[in-house]
């Protein structure tokens, strides 16, 4: 189950990883990446990481910090399942990767279209339990009508 | 219009980006060099041709006001999701003596036309921005 959070309201969010780029670069960075993790960076980024954590791309060599911000989100998600992870910032590419996962947390604040399995079950904002591509895209429509009319009030 | 194109070359690639729009928005997969080119405008910016160019991302100190200070410049924002608020939004909108190259996706709040969005794209080391077809 994927646990989808669209509001940050009443929330702690000292916990969150709302800037991806930012806490990578300082904390997931440095944890050991295991052959899960650079299976992810080479279909995401097509980079091949080193034994000392650089990275070889098309656009060159560099380290684990030129990664996408998209790579950087999803690693962030494996390496730190505990926490709920802003995914806004992400590809059509890393959100289909991330909706094949199973017991995570993620913020989303608008939708994106994703190929989301029928089975995949989706828990939004500790509340609603959705299945599915369609489950997810009537939750999102029904939450723009109320959005609508929060804003007509 | 402050820049019809930017036009420069940084081996192996030659980049060639058409703007058709005051705002551009940039978006396409994770990993498709958006943040790669933010990279070579901070270099590109400091020659005479496109010293109006102004660029943000999450590094940048005081993003808010920096921004409202901004008059008749090319403003290109990477990890634009995480930093523009509703005043931006609208500064956006309103001052129109600035362009923009958004790397954004949530474009709730900014008025664009269909000619707005672009991705990346490379062909045999050309990068143009290819106009992306956005349905309701």
């Amino acid at each position: 189950m994927i646990r989808l959070y669209t509001n940050t309201k009443h929330k702690d969010l000292k916990s969150w990883i709302m800037k991806n780029d930012w806490y990578f670069n300082l904390n997931t960075g440095n944890q050991t990446f295991t052959e899960k993790e650079r299976h992810a960076i080479a279909k995401v980024d097509q980079a091949k990481l080193t034994e000392d954590k650089h990275i070889e791309t098309k656009y060159g060599v560099g380290t684990i910090r030129n990664l996408s911000s998209g790579c950087k989100t999803l690693l962030n998600i494996m390496m730190n399942p505990e926490r709920v992870v802003n995914i806004d910032e992400c590809g059509k590419n890393v959100l289909d990767i991330i909706f094949t996962m199973e017991d995570i947390s993620v913020y989303m604040s608008r939708p994106e279209r994703i190929d989301i399995a029928e089975d995949k079950e989706i828990l939004f904002n500790d509340s609603d339990l959705v299945i599915g591509k369609k489950g997810y895209e009537n939750w999102w429509t029904t939450e723009y009508k109320r959005r609508e009319e929060e804003n007509d009030l | 219009m402050i820049y019809n194109e930017i036009n420069f070359e940084a081996s192996p690639f030659q980049y060639h980006l058409k703007f058709s729009s005051r705002i551009t928005i940039v978006r396409g997969d994770s990993a498709s060099g958006k943040t790669y080119l933010f990279a070579l405008l901070e270099d590109l910016k400091l020659t005479e041709t496109y010293q109006k160019i102004k660029l943000f991302n999450y590094k940048s100190e005081k993003f808010h006001e920096s921004l409202a200070d901004c008059r008749g410049n090319f403003i290109v924002v990477d990890n634009a999701d995480i930093l523009l608020n509703e005043e931006d939004r609208r500064f956006i909108n309103f001052e129109k003596s600035n362009q923009y190259m958004l790397f954004l996706r949530n474009c709730d709040g900014i008025n664009l036309s269909r000619d707005s969005f672009a991705v990346l794209q490379e062909d045999e080391g050309k990068i143009s921005l290819k106009r992306e077809m956005v349905t309701a």
